[in-house]
């Protein structure tokens, strides 16, 4: 196994045992300290990835919601980028190029996620055997079977688990919001009409991939076979990487995956489906590139309760019309089931990540939600790939009767990479 | 018109990238013209397209790249299955060419797409292939019948470059004829293939596994983690067959063991595991 770059430090290497301690461990109760944040609330932090989205979340997730945290350790598999973190973040932090050799730190508490989505889950899933609590930027996964590794990963190590999207905090503040999720989670509601659209925000021309892409020499300072990880590895080209990786189905989705994260997060709270997936779905769009994400129109999605949602581009193609937007209203129930549900509890208020993290319960945007999100952005995606209908088992989670539409469901992952 | 010209008409009728090479202006009536017109053209026009196609950067290829792959999938959503068969069979057939690795690669991927058990004997010699074994494997575990065997046959031939490649995907197919092989691989010089042989028993499930299994999670750092989920899931499987004595032996050692503060969700997860077993 070929090791990333060790620790490297801009602090000068002093010498002798305690030294190379200082340099490498910094224990939580020194992160603390008369007039500083409490210590139980300094997370120590490792970033993988440093481009873009490098460090947003922790801001977000941890100083946005009332925690301090110390960025202890940054990786990146260009090492331009890492030497440009390490800046960012500090004398203490240690830069690494290798992502395992991060997780080995027994010093960190919380591992954020920032690579192109191709290695999002790897390595959630690591960091949480690891002992570590993650924050994941969006979308969760690149394909459907990894947010199911992802979310058994959460559970059987008790890690806490947040997304970088957080629509759904805002969606539970209405009390409107909060009295449909109970409708729909009442079971109480035998046929759902509700139709939600979400029409337009997904940049769908900006979001194509290039089909005639030329290799070129990999810069120096990148590792490309890394970069790659469980993808194919294909010829480099400077547009598979950094903000481009985007429109490329190798590494993501095209803004569909990209995008859709944000706008599916609130509905599928509000809509009470985080625990299931729609059973049918239909794309109108031309037929795709292998390797280069292009246009789509719309994405006609059913759950097996009735409702439909629909993603449309609204940049493309004839627009969406086969249904007309409509709410779930509460007069959709008989009187007594509505005076039901009027009397059930509230859900209970989604956790912050710093919340999660002290109760050890789950946070907000936990695994099985976020999984559950970009299923419906790569259920979308295999549809406008494979160009039919698909149909869905939210419980086997599989694609019925299409073989060859199902082997995009768990794609298989290059050596040594596997869920 | 000449079998050539035609197919030379369709492709010459299929929309091209724009300025930025991107197909963000594709007309999609021109393109759901043309794929069933290159169908009916049968296996003639496929070896047409697959002619068509050169190495990465050495030539203009975007419109014979973009049919093969939107005809490969138009006929695995026909009812009759007969012409995904035939493509599978004309592209599979074609791998025997002498044609450069990256376009081999690519027919091979079309594979992934549009193959079925009839393209597996073609795709199997590539396991050897340093260049192509890698999408040949998972090529393979996409398309499920016959890959067990092919990577079985496999094992025992390729050079030391494929070996992970094949250790790992024996594992991924879950194929339970190669257990033996698997336990030897526990024992490799290669960090990567002992990890991947782990992986491989544990989702087999075997209980001669766990003796070893339990060994590889002393290892430290990624190594104990890997092993550590790997009985874990040995664990799992086993509770699931019915052997308890040995599932529970693999978690009161990871239970009784974990005294790290660090590990304290290893032994928790080994805890819970117990008590769900019980």
């Amino acid at each position: 196994m070929a090791r990333g770059t060790r620790g490297i430090t801009r602090r000068a290497f002093l010498g002798g045992a305690a030294a190379a301690a200082g340099l490498l461990i910094v224990p939580r109760h020194v992160l603390g300290g008369p007039g500083q944040t409490p210590p139980s609330e300094t997370f120590a932090v490792g970033l993988v990835g440093c481009g873009g989205q490098g460090g947003e979340d922790v801001d977000t997730y941890i100083r946005g919601d009332g925690a301090a945290h110390k960025m202890l350790a940054v990786c990146d598999v260009d090492r331009g980028r890492m030497e440009a973190a390490m800046r960012k973040f500090g004398e203490t932090c240690q830069g690494y190029a290798d992502f395992r050799r991060l997780v080995e730190r027994k010093d960190l508490d919380v591992v954020s996620v920032a690579t192109p989505p191709h290695w999002h889950a790897l390595i959630s899933i690591a960091a949480m055997q690891a002992g570590k609590d993650v924050l994941c930027e969006k979308p969760m996964t690149k394909f459907i079977a990894e947010g199911r590794a992802v979310a058994n990963a959460a559970k059987r190590y008790g890690r806490v688990f947040q997304i970088g999207t957080a629509g759904r905090f805002g969606a539970q503040k209405s009390p409107r919001s909060r009295l449909i999720h109970k409708i729909l989670r009442s079971g109480l509601l035998k046929d759902c009409r509700g139709v939600w659209i979400h029409r337009g925000g997904f940049n769908v021309r900006g979001y194509c991939g290039r089909v005639n892409l030329a290799p070129e020499p990999v810069p120096a300072n990148l590792d490309w076979n890394m970069y790659c990880g469980p993808a194919p590895l294909r010829p480099y080209s400077s547009h598979r990487f950094g903000w481009s990786h985007r429109y490329y189905w190798d590494y993501e989705g095209g803004g569909l995956a990209d995008l859709g994260h944000h706008y599916m997060d609130p509905f599928q709270w509000v809509y009470g489906k985080d625990d299931t997936s729609p059973v049918e779905v239909e794309a109108y769009a031309p037929p795709a590139h292998p390797e280069a994400c292009g246009l789509w129109g719309w994405v006609e999605l059913r759950y097996a309760d009735g409702l439909t949602l629909v993603l449309d581009g609204a940049e493309w193609g004839k627009p969406y019309d086969r249904k007309a937007p409509r709410h779930v209203e509460p007069t959709d129930l008989a009187p007594e089931d509505l005076k039901k549900v009027e009397a059930m509890p509230d859900p209970e208020p989604l956790l912050t990540f710093p919340e999660a993290v002290r109760s050890r319960k789950q946070a907000g945007g936990h695994a099985e939600a976020s999984h559950r999100v970009a299923t419906i952005l790569h259920l979308s995606n295999i549809a406008i790939r494979m160009g039919r209908k698909i149909r869905y088992d939210p419980v086997k989670e599989q694609i019925v009767g299409d073989e060859e539409a199902n082997r995009l469901v768990n794609q298989p992952m290059r050596a040594p990479w596997h869920l | 018109m000449a079998e050539t010209d035609k197919l030379k008409a369709i492709l010459d009728a299929l929309p091209g990238p724009n300025a930025q090479g991107t197909f963000a202006d594709l007309d999609k009536d021109k393109v759901e013209w043309a794929i069933p017109e290159i169908a009916k053209g049968g296996a003639a026009f496929v070896v047409g397209l697959v002619e068509r196609l050169v190495e990465p950067g050495k030539g203009d290829d975007v419109k014979a790249h973009y049919a093969l792959h939107a005809l490969a999938v138009h006929l695995s959503g026909l009812e009759d299955d007969k012409p995904r068969a035939e493509f599978a069979r004309t592209v599979a057939a074609q791998l025997a060419g002498d044609r450069p690795p990256g376009v081999k690669q690519y027919l091979i991927q079309q594979l992934q797409v549009a193959g079925g058990a009839e393209a597996v004997a073609a795709i199997a010699p590539f396991l050897a292939d340093e260049s192509l074994c890698e999408t040949a494997a998972l090529v393979l575990v996409a398309i499920g019948q016959g890959a067990a065997e092919a990577l079985r046959a496999a094992l025992p031939k390729v050079p030391p470059a494929c070996r992970l490649v094949i250790v790992q995907n024996l594992g991924a197919v879950r194929d339970a004829a190669s257990v033996d092989a698997l336990r030897q691989a526990l024992a490799d010089a290669d960090a990567q293939v002992r990890l991947a042989a782990a992986w491989g028993l544990a989702r087999l499930a075997d209980p001669g596994a766990v003796e070893p299994l339990l060994k590889a999670a002393d290892a430290e750092g990624w190594e104990r983690f890997r092993a550590t989920e790997a009985c874990l899931t040995l664990a799992e499987g086993l509770l699931a067959a019915g052997k308890k004595a040995e599932a529970t032996k693999v978690l009161t050692h990871l239970r009784d063991t974990r005294t790290d503060p660090a590990e304290r969700h290893v032994r928790e997860a080994a805890e819970r595991a117990l008590v769900a077993g019980t």
